[in-house]
């Protein structure tokens, strides 16, 4: 049966192209379709991530539900310490978030105002590399406050201004300074923009009275794929039944619903592109199969059970889908792994999509063998389902009618 | 041997266009018979045919081969008769048009398991008894007709089947061809013993057959 398949594909060269052709281009467009939608997935995530929060944050159990300065981490040497034993993290830091009032001199505006370790935040978040004006903080640039543009949009700041900060200590006593503008960021991420100053947290934990305590611990991980269990380390190795360590599913809960919503709709499309990948094949298989009707009739008559003609759809149907998929599978590949490392530019996603926190217009492929050779197991799949009820229709024939078919 | 009971054949059954195509048919077809089913269009020739080759199923009645009962077999196990003990020889040649003439031939042989050795054996007798060996390598549609109807027929006879039954085999052939046909198949008849059965209003054949069985209406009106 497998010669005869070969010569019968050979035989009937336009119409075995047209096959090879339509299973390619589904090939194609499948694996590339599904390596846009994982790599602007990762995307999103990513950049997410890479703003400030982080993949894994420890928190006093309280903290993010009530709030509050009685649940700030206390003694948050002793735990960095256990955390920088964990080979799998890369970099570990302590922020002392507080909520206070900034004044220029024309204008106020509420704030989170952040203290934090400028060197390990270099690597923990893309607060540095958001720098658009003045320069990123120090661990001795004492007062220098780090502000997102449109903040100092909203306070009409100029750069080497200073502006009064009045909040609440950790003790719960008043607190309050003048700040000088030293760096202007813009991650892109409107909110975080227009509500988010920084400053080193060497000059901040005297004003908060905050030395030794932190808000919570941001993580950054060196495999995103292994937070979960990272994660049972982290807990495993505070053993400490006060803090609770999250991870960025539970941290960025809007982005996870974002992500699922736009799975479903993915899911939806890949749904109706196999449905098209499958009517395309099997009607051109069907048109394919109606014209041999006669043909199938004879071998039949002569002898030829239905699991033979079976077999023989099914070789036939085997080795065009395989030269196509063999052909279509390291091009797609190389187009997934082109558009991974240079990622496709669509003008103004970012605006669109920047509740979502993307903050860049570049979507990035997903270039996964894993995921690439489920793809190509789909389409298999799709032509050797495709072969069904072609199958089914020369069976609905008798022999000696089929062999009669005109 | 082939027998046939009180066969009953129905066209397009309980509908106002029902026809009965075959009534009553009893009949006994010995091994090595060289015979015609004769008769006007529409008598019912080809469809007694498709019986006997279980090509096609009945309403009524039995069909035997060799004392087994094949009327009411399944359409498989129907195949497996087909493939096993009948050769067919059509009227439109009906050769699988992706083969060469030597694969044609042995086309049956190879589903019946025969060796490759065994069936180049018998392709080349075969061909060489038809005189069709210096056309092997030929696909179908390079061939004249009449060369076509002598590859159908080489590939009916090449499996050694115990009935041919060839259904208006001339009906495409000039005069030349249709009597080299006939010499050839009886031929064979007679040297390897292979029964053959006939339906056709060709004269050559009427004359050439040891047997002819009159068909009128779907009934036999003269065995």
């Amino acid at each position: 049966m497998f010669k005869l398949a070969i010569k019968n594909i050979l035989f009937y060269k336009g119409r075995s192209i047209t096959t090879s052709v339509l299973t390619f281009v589904s090939t194609m467009l499948f694996v590339v379709f599904v390596s846009m939608q994982d790599g602007s997935h990762n995307a999103m995530l990513e950049n997410s991530l890479k703003i400030y929060t982080g993949a894994i944050e420890i928190y006093h159990k309280e903290y993010r539900d009530v709030g509050g300065n009685e649940y700030l981490i206390q003694d948050v040497k002793t735990i960095i310490d256990k955390l920088s034993q964990i080979d799998a993290i890369e970099a570990v830091s302590a922020r002392y978030e507080t909520y206070g009032l900034l004044s220029s001199k024309g204008q106020s505006a509420a704030s989170m105002v952040a203290g934090i370790e400028p060197s390990k935040e270099r690597v923990l978040s893309s607060l540095y590399a958001a720098l658009r004006e003045g320069e990123f903080l120090s661990d001795t640039s004492g007062n220098c406050l780090y502000m997102g543009a449109e903040l100092v949009k909203k306070l009409r700041l100029k750069m080497g201004e200073e502006l009064a900060f009045v909040g609440s200590a950790s003790d719960n006593s008043f607190a309050a300074d003048i700040f000088k503008l030293c760096g202007v960021f813009k991650t892109g991420s409107f909110e975080f923009d227009s509500s988010s100053s920084f400053i080193s947290r060497s000059y901040f934990d005297k004003l908060m009275n905050g030395e030794n305590k932190a808000s919570y611990i941001p993580v950054k991980i060196k495999n995103l794929d292994e937070v979960d269990a990272l994660n049972s380390k982290i807990v495993e190795v505070l053993n400490d039944e006060e803090l609770e360590s999250l991870t960025w599913k539970t941290l960025m809960k809007t982005l996870v619903e974002a992500m699922e919503v736009d799975n479903i709709f993915g899911y939806i499309s890949l749904s109706l592109f196999f449905v098209v990948i499958f009517f395309v094949i099997m009607i051109y298989g069907f048109v394919n199969v109606s014209s041999r009707i006669k043909e199938f009739g004879v071998l039949r008559c002569i002898g030829l059970s239905k699991s033979n003609i079976f077999l023989l759809l099914f070789y036939e149907i085997f080795i065009l889908s395989s030269a196509a998929i063999v052909l279509a599978a390291p091009l797609a590949a190389s187009i997934c792994y082109y558009y991974s490392i240079n990622p496709i530019v669509i003008e103004g996603i970012a605006e669109m999509y920047k509740d979502y926190g993307i903050v860049s217009d570049e979507v990035p492929f997903d270039f996964n063998i894993f995921t690439i050779s489920w793809n190509l197991g789909v389409i298999y799949v799709l032509n050797f389902l495709s072969v069904i009820y072609p199958y089914m229709y020369i069976n609905s024939f008798k022999p000696i009618e089929a062999s009669r078919h005109v | 041997m082939i027998q046939l009971q009180n066969v009953n054949k129905y066209f397009y059954k309980g509908e106002p266009r029902e026809v009965h195509a075959l009534i009553d048919i009893t009949l006994t077809i010995q091994d090595g018979e060289f015979t015609l089913f004769s008769g006007p269009s529409g008598c019912g020739k080809t469809t007694l045919l498709n019986a006997i080759g279980a090509l096609d199923s009945i309403d009524s009645g039995e069909i035997y081969l060799d004392e087994k009962e094949i009327g009411s077999l399944s359409e498989d196990a129907r195949t497996s008769i087909r493939l096993n003990a009948m050769g067919f020889v059509f009227q439109a040649y009906n050769l699988v048009p992706v083969l060469s003439v030597e694969e044609n031939i042995g086309f049956i042989m190879k589903l019946r398991g025969f060796s490759d050795a065994q069936i180049k054996q018998r392709v080349l007798e075969v061909a060489s008894m038809l005189e069709i060996d210096n056309k092997l390598s030929s696909l179908p549609h390079a061939l004249s007709g009449g060369q076509q109807q002598r590859v159908a027929v080489a590939r009916a006879v090449a499996a050694k089947p115990k009935f041919i039954l060839a259904d208006e085999p001339t009906a495409n052939l000039d005069s030349k061809n249709s009597k080299a046909l006939m010499d050839m198949m009886r031929e064979l008849n007679e040297k390897e013993g292979v029964s053959i059965l006939f339906a056709s209003h060709d004269d050559y054949i009427h004359e050439n057959v040891r047997r002819i069985i009159k068909m009128n209406d779907g009934a036999i009106v003269d065995a």
